[in-house]
Order: structure tokens, then sequence, then C-alpha cells
């Protein structure tokens, strides 16, 4: 499996070789005092990453020291205080597309490896569950990780599987590759799929779905949908980036759009992602905007972005645009906060009303 | 005080813990994992072996509740997952009377308070999917037993019932058995092959469990335990639980088996057929050929001889229920351990003894898996072998 494929390049940003990696395009440099603001307000509010692969790079090595730095990988502890990371959502999509039970038993498998590398890793992370656990593991020095997004395939159409991936720490999964969530939209099984992750406490990801499953969870939804990899379609035509309208439904549903930090999604500048954040804001509005540094996925990442450390020269970059401190801080960290006590209070409401229904509704010989 | 009563008496004090009950799997199969169309609370006599009432008529203390799924499952994880969710829902639905227990010390607590000590046990490596990570994500959540095989081979452990191909357990096998020393799971040597039995033996440093299986001494059927594999729980610490099922206790209902599927095959049908003409015909032979009953006679027979061989420390029970159609006379269902105990009274057996049979052994076991584990944590890491890495030629 992934232990046999050779390391992919993770550590990548357009034009590595130009001379002046934080000078994208017809931008000015940074000054050293906006940077210095910067730096000041992310310590304040740090950065809460939509999107991180690191688990599935690591697995790829035969040895990692996270502590100590890890060069062969774009995220490690240093590198994380280094930008102001507070809290990565580390995805557990499997490397490769599987399906039925071997996508089942990958979910198993990323979770456990994920769960062994916080363990591994007790002074500079810590496994949470709650926006709550997420402060008290910022007062106490350590980077969050939540667990998620997995893949929806790894559910292989059961809702006990679903229960038993939270159970194991999952809180977020991606509503893409099967057929109960497709061009059509969600279906009866895929609607059921959502008001259990809502009454488990799973948000939704629709990055990367169809439209009409994008509308039909944002309707369904009792509790704010993410979209961990989506910039503006306007600006770029991306099959992951949103048209105005979906946006602008995601604003009012108070969702959540994590603009990557991908050349493929944002373009090769720091200027570029910059558009993107201002789009979304604009048209989601700044409570329905956060980041996703897509580190570690093995994607190219736009000038002077190559790593976990370079979140300042964005934030930077906003500042200099005139990015309201209020309007940073929910977009590095308040809206993920958001959005993860509203999971959360959701879950608890209806776990009060709602027993778990049987994992084959009508169908009692199972999958 | 007759001799029923007095099993009674004791029950109470000392419960049985019972090593496998296949009632998930059933409501799977009758229900749907629909908990109100057969809902437990209430005597379910007709449509199956265990029910509340019935468990606690029949002084059941502890359960390890089955996670089963058949080899044949197309998708084998997921379905042992919703087994796993089905004993989670029983739980959150019956709290009054199942406790949920992971450890020796949950169970005492479950006792003190007059509950079901509720475990769970997996029963078949195909439910990891040769994954190392699939094991541990079931001991996560909650799965304290692993039957090594169920009827046919994995590709890292032989069967009972299936023909011999890694002679016991391969590389890969030998570091299942090791993770779940690590993790605290323990080994259930029940299905398997005689060789694996031995090669599990050799490999853990754990005690082992039999979660059902009896003496092949008394009677010969691959499904039981060669004495020289007994002999070995005195040094392992390990404990077998004895069956009732009566095509395994029974020596002629061992025989009538082999003639009523011979008997199918000589129609031309495969002897698991269960189709509607392979069922006519199985009928015909039976009434010609009445089927043998067991009885409790017939199970504490194999107790007198595994103690013997193994010793009172090493004993345990494992009655399959829901998990076989036919059970013995006497023992027809959860409620019939004290007619068990009452038999084995009259035949001298202590009132100390028959505490050790029903509870002590099968606590002490777990509890010394976990104070293994938490030896072994201390200086192992999670193995991260695959099957291809040890296994040359292996999948």
């Amino acid at each position: 499996m992934a232990d046999l494929q050779p390391d992919s390049a993770t550590t990548a940003e357009v034009g590595a070789d130009d001379t002046l990696p934080d000078t994208p395009g017809t931008q000015a440099p940074c000054s050293p005092a906006v940077l210095e603001q910067a730096h000041a307000l992310l310590a304040a509010h740090p950065v809460a990453d939509g999107y991180s692969g690191l688990p599935s790079a690591l697995r790829r090595l035969s040895r990692h020291d996270l502590e100590l730095g890890e060069p062969a990988v774009d995220t490690d502890i240093p590198r994380l205080r280094e930008g102001h990371v507070g809290a990565l959502f580390w995805s557990l999509h499997p490397p490769e597309a599987t399906g039925g039970d071997h996508a089942t038993t990958a979910a198993l498998e990323q979770l456990d490896f994920a769960r062994s590398v916080i363990d591994a890793h007790p002074e500079g992370l810590r496994l949470v569950h709650t926006a709550g656990e997420i402060i008290d593991a910022r007062h106490c020095g350590r980077v969050a990780v939540v667990l998620g997004p997995a893949q929806a395939t790894a559910l292989d159409g059961s809702l006990a599987v679903l229960r038993a991936l939270r159970a194991l720490g999952l809180h977020v999964l991606t509503l893409t590759g099967t057929a109960w969530a497709g061009e059509r939209g969600l279906n009866r099984f895929g609607e059921e799929v959502v008001r259990e992750m809502n009454r488990l406490g799973v948000l939704a990801d629709v990055s990367g779905a169809a439209t009409a499953t994008v509308e039909s969870t944002l309707a369904l939804s009792r509790t704010p949908v993410l979209c961990t990899r989506s910039a503006a379609r306007a600006l770029r035509p991306h099959p992951a980036n949103l048209p105005d309208g979906l946006l602008a439904a995601l604003g009012t549903a108070r969702g959540l759009c994590l603009v990557p930090l991908t050349a493929e999604q944002t373009g090769p500048t720091v200027h570029d992602v910059a558009d993107h954040l201002d789009h979304v804001r604009d048209v989601a509005g700044p409570d329905c905007v956060g980041l996703s540094g897509t580190y570690d996925t093995g994607v190219v990442h736009p000038r002077g972005l190559a790593d976990a450390s370079r979140y300042p020269h964005l934030i930077a970059e906003l500042l200099r645009r005139g990015w309201s401190d209020t309007e940073l801080s929910l977009l590095t960290w308040g809206n993920v906060q958001r959005v993860l006590r509203s999971a959360h209070s959701t879950a608890r409401a209806a776990q009060h009303r709602h027993e778990p229904p049987p994992p084959q509704p009508g169908q009692p010989d199972g999958p | 005080m007759t001799s029923l009563d007095e099993a009674r008496a004791l029950l109470r004090e000392f419960p049985v813990v019972d090593g496998h009950n296949d009632l998930p799997w059933a409501l799977r199969k009758k229900a749907g994992y629909d908990l109100d169309a057969l809902d437990i609370s209430v005597p379910q006599n007709a449509q199956l072996h265990t029910d509340l009432p019935r468990l606690r008529e029949g002084g059941v203390g502890a359960q390890y509740w089955s996670v089963f799924v058949p080899a044949e499952q197309p998708a084998p994880v997921a379905a042992t997952l919703e087994q796993i969710d089905c004993v989670q829902r029983l739980l959150a639905r019956y709290p009054a009377d199942l406790a949920p227990a992971l450890t020796a010390a949950d169970m005492e607590a479950a006792r003190r308070d007059g509950r079901i000590a509720s475990l769970m046990g997996a029963e078949g490596g195909h439910s990891i999917a040769n994954s190392l990570g699939a094991l541990r994500g079931l001991y996560a959540l909650g799965v304290r037993y692993m039957t090594l095989t169920h009827n046919s081979n994995v590709d890292w452990a032989d069967s009972a019932t299936d023909e011999p191909k890694a002679g016991g357990l391969t590389a890969f096998g030998r570091e299942v058995v090791r993770e779940m020393n690590r993790l605290g799971m323990l080994v259930d040597l029940s299905h398997v092959a005689a060789t694996t039995m031995r090669d599990a033996l050799d490999a853990t440093s754990a005690p082992v469990v039999f979660s059902h299986s009896s003496a092949r001494a008394v009677c010969d059927h691959p499904r039981n335990i060669p004495d020289d594999v007994l002999e070995r729980l005195p040094a392992n610490g390990g404990v077998a639980m004895v069956t009732f099922v009566p095509k395994f206790v029974l020596q002629a209902a061992v025989d009538w088996t082999a003639a009523a599927d011979e008997n199918l095959r000589a129609h031309g049908f495969h002897h698991l057929d269960t189709g509607a003409e392979a069922m006519k015909l199985h009928r015909e032979f039976e009434e010609r050929t009445p089927r043998p009953v067991a009885t409790v006679t017939t199970v504490a027979d194999h107790l007198d001889h595994m103690r013997e061989v193994a010793g009172i420390d090493h004993l345990g029970i494992g009655g399959d229920y829901d998990g076989t159609a036919f059970t013995p006379d006497g023992l027809n269902d959860v409620s019939g351990y004290p007619n068990l105990l009452a038999e084995l009274l009259d035949r001298g057996w202590s009132r100390a003894d028959l505490a050790k049979l029903t509870w002590q052994n099968a606590v002490r076991v777990l509890g010394a898996a976990e104070d293994v584990a938490r030896g072994l944590q201390a200086t192992r890491a999670p193995s991260l072998a695959t099957i291809e890495s040890l296994d040359t030629g292996a999948v």
C-alpha cells in the first residue's frame, strides 16, 4: 500500500527557484512592520488549518520525528509554531481511490496511524474532539489535531460504520465518491447519513461534491457545512471551486469555505490566494471563510507559501489589503471554532431526541 | 436443599461468564437489527435462545457477545463494525440489565451492581482483513477477544475445519498474536486447527481462551481441544470454555451429522446446502434416523475430563447460544446453566470449584491479559508489520 510508494514531492511551490519567493508578481514585498503585525495577530488568533495530508505523507516514510523537525514533509512542530498554527484537521482520505471493504479498512488504518503519530508526539500535538478542547490544547502549548475529513466511501453504505468511525475520533466526512451523494444530490440514504452525522457531531465536507449534493446538504444539515478545499470559481475554473451562487448559499447557511493554498485552485502567488479570500469574504461573508493549508497532500503551493510556517506572509498581505483584525481573527481561528461548537451542540441536542437508527433500514441482510 | 436450588444459590454469588453468544448475528438475520421488532427485554423463546429474562434465570453475570460475521460476507470489516454497533445499541437500550465492560474490574463492578457485564469477541481473523490497524480499531471499539479463524483458513492461520495450508500460524499470524498481547485482546483458539493452537501457545505471552470448545478425547471432533493442548493451559494460565453444541460434544451426534451430510452428497448436494430440495432430503433422513440428543451429562463428561487434564483453574463455559440450531436437553437456552451446575454438584464438584468454573477463571484471564499488555506497551510500539512484509508469497 502507501508504504511501498516512492516518496512524492511533498514540498513544492511555484517557481521555487525564483529569486524573491516572498515577492510574488507585481506585489511589493511586505514591509517588516506589517509582517510583525501579522505575527502579533496570529499569536492572538492562530491558524486552524482545515486540511492537512500529514498522516498519509508520514506513512510513506520509514521513520519520522516531528518534534525536532522533519524535512521530508511540509509540516513539523517547529514550522507549525513558526506559522502560528494552533489546530489542524488531518485528512484521512486514502492515497488512492478505493471502495467497499477496502475503503473501510483503509479508514480504520488511517485513524489508527494518525492516533499513533499523535501519541508519539505528546509535547507537540494533542488529539481533540471539541472546540473547547482546542482551546485547552492551545493553553497547554499543543497543536490541536482534529481527525478528518475521511472519504464517504469508507462507510461502505452503512450508518454503523459511520458510528464506529465517530467512536474512533472522526469529525469530518467528505460527501464524494458514493452513489448516495452524487450528481442528483443526496438520495434517501444520503439524507439519512447527513442526519446521522448531525446526530453524532460529524461535520459534512462538500468540497468536490456535485452541485446538487452541495445544495441538498446545505438544505438538510442542522449544523453548518464545510468546504474543506474550495476557492472561488469566479476567479479560477477548478471543479472543486465554488461558483458565486453556492458561495452565497453557503454564506446564508453560515457554512465555512476553507480556501486551499494550492496553485491549481487559487493561482501561483500569495496575491492570487488573497484575491480568492477577498472574493469569498465578499460573497459568502467574513463569517464563512477560512484557511486550508493542504500541506503534505502532494499539490503545488503558491510561491512563498511552501510549508506550514508561511501563514504570517499571507496574513501580512491581507493586512496590506485592509482586512480588519476582527475579519482576520475569524478567518484564521474564529470561524472554525464556531462551526465545531455548532456541530457539538447540535449533536447533543439531537442525541436527547433520537436513538441511533439501525444500520441498514429496510435491508435485513445488510449491504 | 436440592442440587438445583444449591446451584441457583451459588450462581447468585458467582454468576456465569459465558464465552460466546451469537445474539447480534441472530438479531441481524431475524430482524435486520430492528431492536423494536425483536425486543429482548421480554421472552423471545420462539425466536431466540437468548433474552434478558432467561439470562437472569440462567444466572448469567457476564457475556462475551460475539460480533461474528461469516468469512464469505462480501464486506467482513464493515459487517463486523455493524455487529459492534448492534451490541452498543443493546447496551444503550437496556442499561439496567447490561453493563458495558472492557476490563476484569468492569466485570466485577457489574457483578456488584447485579448487571450483566457485556463484552465483545470477534470470531475469525477475516474480521481484520490482514490489517493490524483494523485489529487496533476493533480493540479501540471494545473487542476483547478475537478467534483467530472461523470455519475456513485465513491467510495467516489454519482452521480446524479446512484443509491444512499454513501448518498453523504464519509469521504474520504470530505477529497478530503478539499485537493482540500488546493490546490486551485475548487470543481465542476455538475453531482453529490443533497446529494453530500449538503455534499460538508458543507465540503468546498472555493467557489464551477457548471461547467455545470441548474435549477431543471425549468426542473426536476437530472443533474440540486435544489433550496435549489442554495440558499446556496450566503453564499458559488460559481458560477452555466448554461448549454445548451437540454435533461437537456427543459422538453419536457427530456420527449422525456425518451420515446426514453423506446422504446429501450422495444425492448430489453440498452438505451445507439449505435449499428447499436439500432440506427435504435432510428431513426425510431425520425421519428415518432420529437425531441423537445430547444432555447435561454429555457436557458434564467433557468438564470432568477437561478438569482432569487441564485442572480446575482452567475451565469455563461458552454455550454458543443463538449460534447453533440444536442444543442439549436441559441446556436448551440461556436459562439452563443451573442444570449443568446441579449435575456437577451431584458429581462431587465443590462450591469453590464451581465458582472458578462459572466466574473466577474467566475474570482472571482477562485481568492477566491486561497486565501483560501494560508491560508490553511500556517497551513496544504498535506493530506496523504487513502480511506482505512477513509472509513471502502470501495473498
